[in-house]
């Protein structure tokens, strides 16, 4: 098993925050965020140093709550900071992004960070369709459209139109190609139908999160059927698995945690923003409908002592079938860094080493 | 959309008595059909309304009797040039589908003076080795056509039409790699668009970087999701673009899009 760390860029300040997103963002404060962004180089090289493989980071905006609008500032920071460790963007939004751009800035950094960039391409959270104003009803077209274009871009060695639904270019032939040929290790990160045929048709990798294994697994196996209808067999590296991880020295304590932790998101929608939204953007797991994930906590799916926790991971390959875990280890919805540094060191010293020959 | 009504008629060349379709008006633009024939789509009607287009029939397809005397490509290309001399048409523009785009070529290049500027809508003169014209049912063909065989709306072309001209077809068609006309490319300097549907299965759209290589003024064009048939799979994506470079040529790169919201 590889294994990744989540970094949020975890934001703390005096001001206490409103819990509606977007989250104004007056009361952001530039000092508090400076020191986010100091703790993620500090957090990190100690995660490097306990020998996690990669290091992930998301796409999200207009919230304290994961601080990295956008990956690829957040990955270039990382690169240049870090020597060893991979860094996965998972990873740029890609139907509110110019896809040309993606993949130049993708290519970019791969071939300055010496080919140490893995990438997930993906549609995004349901809030984010607000961000830029995106029709969340066309994010799914968007999205296939932008992730194919995206591919060709690195791929093409001519210069090429592209005469898209979504997406129009007369000339694309970008400068400089990624440092690993043909490109950097690729994910397509979803559950969905949809995300599960693009990577299994493109030979790409695919990427799970926050679900039950059973729930992400349905996805998964969907994903290796389809590779193998197209002809070949995935490796375990090729399925990602992020989850929250909840890990104490024994079973109770970590339950113990859970349970005073808030069961609602730190920052949702309002209710009448939300309720539209259901019912504009639609989600699937592997084809079967699911509910868009607008409110609520993500479940924490790895939780308890050490030796619970390399069962679980045990568990996850045998059934979600992943050979990558993400793993954020901060309790959800705290507030506080010293639980996660303690986490982090008891991952590193009990459970890491364990779970290498899973 | 206003139908537009395509006209049939009939001229003579080396012998042969070829059927065309007829609709618009303004600069020519001659249409050469791919292996199985004639078939109008949505996207002559789109460019009959900016172009007088002449879709011809090549002797041996359709209705037309078994042609067993055209030898080669370029032949057949010389027997289209005079069948378009017949219409009067001094300069025009050349679009070929598929087998038709390697008539197109070999015509462009025995007129180069003529022919103002090519289309290839997934052209057949430079194949990946092993590419198989789709055979079997209708709905067979149709799979391997077609990105989305079931928007597909007017009939599709009789198998046994299609039969009779494979003869004619694989005798015409050549090698994959065809190193003779493929040296002579080289010097058709004709500004060409080649387009390729991001997923034609019949061949790799892989191959159209080919003709950027070979030919100085080439430009190629990804059709997304579309397959072989771009012009039926994606009418208004493959119009749009088709219309803009043969207005504009090289030009046509430049956006004329507009993004403002309100004034």
């Amino acid at each position: 098993m590889k294994v990744s760390f989540f970094e949020t860029a975890r934001y703390q300040a005096a001001k206490p925050l409103p819990s509606e997103w977007p989250v104004p963002s007056g009361v952001y404060e530039p000092d508090a965020g400076a020191r986010a962004y100091r703790g993620m180089i500090e957090r990190l090289e100690f995660v490097e140093e306990l020998g996690f493989d990669w290091v992930s980071v998301s796409e999200h905006h207009y919230s304290p709550r994961i601080l990295t609008p956008s990956p690829i500032v957040s990955a270039a920071f990382l690169a240049a900071h870090l020597k060893k460790i991979k860094i996965a963007l998972l990873g740029p939004i890609v139907p509110q992004s110019n896809p040309v751009r993606v993949a130049e800035e993708i290519a970019m950094l791969d071939t300055m960070a010496q080919g140490r960039l893995v990438v997930g391409l993906l549609r995004g959270t349901s809030n984010e369709s607000l961000t830029y104003d995106l029709n969340p009803a066309e994010s799914r077209e968007r999205t296939d459209e932008g992730m194919e274009l995206i591919l060709k871009a690195w791929t093409e060695p001519q210069p090429f139109g592209w005469q898209g639904r979504h997406f129009r270019y007369r000339t694309v032939s970008i400068w400089p190609r990624p440092l690993q040929q043909p490109h950097p290790p690729t994910y397509a990160l979803g559950t969905s139908r949809e995300a599960c045929e693009f990577a299994a048709r493109h030979h790409l990798g695919c990427g799970v999160s926050y679900g039950s294994f059973e729930g992400v697994g349905r996805a998964t196996k969907y994903y290796r059927e389809e590779c193998a209808h197209h002809g070949w067999q995935p490796s375990p590296e090729q399925i990602i698995y992020r989850a929250n991880m909840l890990l104490a020295d024994t079973d109770e304590e970590a339950h113990e945690t859970l349970r005073k932790l808030p069961g609602q998101a730190p920052f949702s929608m309002r209710p009448r923003i939300r309720d539209a939204m259901m019912t504009l953007d639609s989600r699937n797991i592997a084809g079967e409908a699911r509910s868009p994930i607008v409110s609520g906590a993500l479940p924490t799916t790895f939780i308890g002592s050490p030796d619970t926790v390399v069962d679980q991971v045990r568990r996850c390959r045998d059934v979600v079938g992943a050979g990558v875990i993400d793993i954020s280890l901060h309790p959800p919805g705290s507030n506080d860094l010293e639980p996660l540094m303690r986490a982090l060191e008891l991952f590193g010293k009990k459970v890491l080493p364990r779970i290498r020959d899973i | 959309m206003a139908e537009t009504a395509f006209r049939e008629g009939h001229v003579d060349a080396d012998g042969f008595r070829i059927r065309f379709l007829e609709a618009g008006d303004g600069v020519p633009l001659v249409h050469l059909h791919g292996a199985g024939g004639l078939r109008l789509t949505p996207t002559h009607e789109l460019l009959a309304r900016r172009f007088r287009v002449v879709a011809f029939e090549m002797p041996g397809f359709g209705n037309s009797p078994v042609n067993t005397r055209t030898e080669t490509m370029p032949e057949l290309a010389s027997t289209m040039s005079r069948a378009i001399d017949r219409l009067g048409l001094d300069t025009f523009n050349l679009m070929g589908t598929s087998f038709g785009g390697k008539t197109a070529l070999w015509l462009a290049l025995q007129q180069t003076g003529r022919v103002q500027a090519l289309v290839l809508e997934a052209p057949a003169a430079i194949r990946q080795e092993g590419a198989a014209a789709p055979s079997g049912t209708p709905q067979e063909i149709a799979r391997r056509l077609y990105a989305h065989p079931e928007r597909v709306s007017a009939p599709l072309i009789d198998p046994a039409l299609r039969a009779k001209a494979q003869p004619l077809v694989q005798r015409l068609l050549g090698p994959h790699r065809d190193a003779d006309l493929e040296s002579r490319l080289q010097d058709l300097s004709t500004p060409t668009l080649v387009l390729f549907g991001t997923l034609d299965g019949v061949i790799a759209p892989a191959m159209g970087r080919l003709y950027k290589d070979l030919m100085p003024n080439c430009h190629l064009v990804f059709v997304y999701d579309a397959a072989h048939a771009i012009s039926t799979d994606r009418p208004e994506a493959f119009t749009e673009v088709v219309v803009d470079f043969l207005e504009r040529h090289e030009a046509f790169v430049i956006s004329r899009a507009e993004t403002v919201i309100h004034p």
